[in-house]
């Protein structure tokens, strides 16, 4: 039995719509409420739920077509037990059924009184000939399209159905009856296969990091350098001033040293904190440093920027990550928090990782990457001793920033991170 | 060169609650800049004027939902809400309820002559102050609307081409002619005031809503 499904007024009174993607394939079986098509009216975009379950025979119109409220958008092969009830009805011929469509939005109202149509020719036309030849055996489409996937000859099937129809079940259980391996080897997979993956639609902060990251790798000359830094010094340091200004609930954390040391040293080495114009032909130097900091949140990868953070103190820049930590955590993060980067520092190591390759926030100039400190042993004063040892990831883009500009730039940072005091000068 | 403006996908605050894990969640805020909101289906070429929008480095999105280009800026009020549920609201009704309580509650602060025009505009006599449109996806409807404090109308000329599509109230005026703001109307109310209104009234549409 198919069923013809037809766009309703979702509740504009409005003509027409447009079609702005398909969810289902002809051939795909759809469930009721399972969504069909996203349609857009003149102030509502909606998704347009199945009223049926069953197996999209046909749809109608391509994405971005305008489509006529009333016009056919889907045909429906109706589910067995669905059609079961309409092949009751086939003797009185076919019958117009009172339904209410399940929309998400609106009420579906079910266009016409035609909608549900004998299955197709060839069903009717084979129905007749069982009565008069009973080689042929009866069955619903579906059951008949089910038989012809997986080899089944339906003469062969005892029908459970209305006189002796062969319904979608009675193949089922013939196929477990069925000693041939393909067919149940077939089942079998496509039941593993539900329970083995789970569809989640991309969320909009996943789509945006999607993109980012692409144009990223698809703009940039990506190049990456790795080096090693001792920081018992700044280790020393850090806690002296952590437990001074704990008062002010204040977290002093190695970050604000890194992000004030990258500032001072990007003033330093400007092809560091630039971005090309190649449509312009222009190189863009920028004399102020905001620093992006790369924050792994619930939802997703969200980059906080610090403003300024060459005239920060390092007191500063610590509560200023605390806060922008903590809108991040809280998803209120704007827009004005997470623009105008210049550089951006991305801090894996606390969640675990040593070196990484990361990938520009295109399109600044480069990305540093922080590993997990951890005791090594060092050589000092050529004796073997413990140091504290950070490891440092630098991505650029090799297009805006050479080789030694890049080595040197990481030079001066891990300078400044040598002697932190110089830090707390600034 | 290019000519054309980039095209970012909308991600202004008030979609953040779209993925909100609770069955109604709102927000009401101002825009921290000035955009550009393109509808769902617009398209830059013949909805914007590329070259002022280029010029002034006015940030382009593309909303989710249906309608027309608007211009959002700080002079304005943005309120969203979202509501997830399984049964089925009728958009038409559901712009009804919501105008209605929104006229309610802002005459109630002083501002007279409102009224619903078009699928779900609202305006002072006839000039339009308040737009909105919606999305629907898996069970779950986005709303949102722009409301026009003080905006200079002047702004919407520069940047905005006539739409493609217009209400028959509209009667193929000008943006100068067709749309006002709040402060042009005579009002002087304060965002606080507004904002106040604008939670109240979808609080209104939550409860109106559960009784559907």
């Amino acid at each position: 039995m198919r069923y013809i499904f037809k766009f309703p007024d979702i509740g504009e009174g409005l003509e027409e719509g447009v079609i702005i993607q398909w969810h289902v394939d002809k051939g795909q079986k759809v469930k009721m409420g399972e969504s069909l098509v996203t349609m857009e009216t003149d102030k509502v975009v909606t998704e347009i739920p199945s009223p049926r379950e069953g197996v999209i025979a046909a749809r109608y119109g391509k994405e971005g077509e305008v489509i006529r409220v009333g016009a056919a958008l889907v045909e429906i092969e109706l589910d067995s037990s669905e059609a079961d009830i309409s092949i009751n009805q086939e003797e009185t011929k076919t019958q117009q059924v009172e339904e209410e469509g399940a929309g998400v939005v609106g009420t579906l109202e079910v266009a016409g009184n035609d909608f549900v149509l004998t299955a197709s020719k060839e069903g009717i036309h084979e129905d007749n000939q069982t009565k008069s030849n009973s080689v042929k055996a009866l069955a619903t489409p579906v059951a008949r399209a089910m038989a012809k996937e997986m080899g089944i000859d339906i003469n062969l099937v005892r029908g459970s159905g209305p006189a002796q129809r062969v319904m979608k079940d009675d193949i089922l259980n013939y196929s477990k009856q069925d000693s041939k391996p393909t067919v149940s080897k077939s089942i079998a997979s496509e039941n593993l296969l539900e329970e083995r993956v789970e569809v989640e639609p991309l969320s909009q902060i996943r789509k945006t990091i999607a993109k980012n990251m692409i144009q990223s790798k698809h703009n940039a000359a990506h190049m990456t350098v790795f080096e090693e830094i001792e920081i018992s010094e700044l280790d020393r340091i850090r806690k002296k001033y952590k437990d001074y200004f704990k008062e002010e609930n204040i977290k002093i954390t190695y970050l604000a040293f890194i992000v004030k040391a990258v500032a001072l040293a990007l003033k330093k080495h400007k092809s560091l904190n630039a971005e090309m114009d190649m449509e312009k032909g222009v190189m863009i130097y920028k004399k102020y440093y905001n620093i992006g900091i790369a924050a792994d949140t619930e939802k997703g990868l969200v980059v906080p920027v610090i403003k300024n953070a060459d005239r920060l103190s390092i007191k500063e820049i610590a509560l200023e990550i605390q806060i922008l930590a903590d809108k991040a955590r809280d998803g209120k993060l704007s827009i004005d928090d997470m623009k105008d980067g210049t550089f951006t520092i991305t801090s894996y190591g606390s969640i675990g990782g040593l070196f990484a390759v990361p990938v520009i926030n295109y399109p600044q100039a480069g990305i540093l990457g922080i590993g997990r400190i951890s005791k090594q042993p060092i050589v000092k004063d050529d004796k073997l001793d413990i140091g504290l040892i950070l490891p440092l990831s630098l991505s650029v883009d090799h297009r805006i920033a050479d080789g030694g500009e890049t080595s040197r730039f990481l030079n001066t940072v891990m300078s400044y991170l040598n002697e932190p005091v110089g830090l707390l000068i600034y | 060169m290019s000519t054309q403006p980039v095209l970012y996908s909308y991600n202004l605050p008030d979609y953040a609650i779209f993925e909100s894990k609770k069955d109604f969640d709102y927000y009401i805020g101002t825009p921290d800049n000035t955009y550009i909101v393109l509808g769902r289906s617009n398209n830059i070429e013949g909805t914007i004027n590329c070259e002022n929008v280029k010029q002034d480095g006015i940030i382009t999105l593309k909303r989710p939902s249906g309608g027309e280009s608007v211009i959002l800026s700080p002079n304005m009020l943005i309120f969203s809400f979202m509501y997830r549920n399984d049964k089925i609201i009728n958009p038409h009704k559901l712009f009804k309820i919501i105008n209605t309580k929104l006229i309610d509650n802002l005459s109630k602060i002083g501002i007279g002559n409102l009224s619903s025009k078009g699928i779900s505009d609202l305006n002072i006599g006839n000039m339009k102050i308040m737009g909105s449109s919606m999305f629907t996806k898996n069970k779950t409807i986005f709303y949102h609307g722009v409301l026009n404090i003080s905006e200079d109308v002047e702004l919407i000329e520069r940047y905005l081409m006539h739409p493609s599509k217009e209400p028959d109230y509209r009667e193929k005026r000008s943006h100068r002619d067709f749309v006002s703001s709040l402060q042009r109307e005579g009002y002087n109310l304060s965002k606080e005031e507004l904002t106040k209104a604008l939670e109240t009234s979808i609080l209104q549409i939550k409860e109106e809503l559960k009784k559907i």
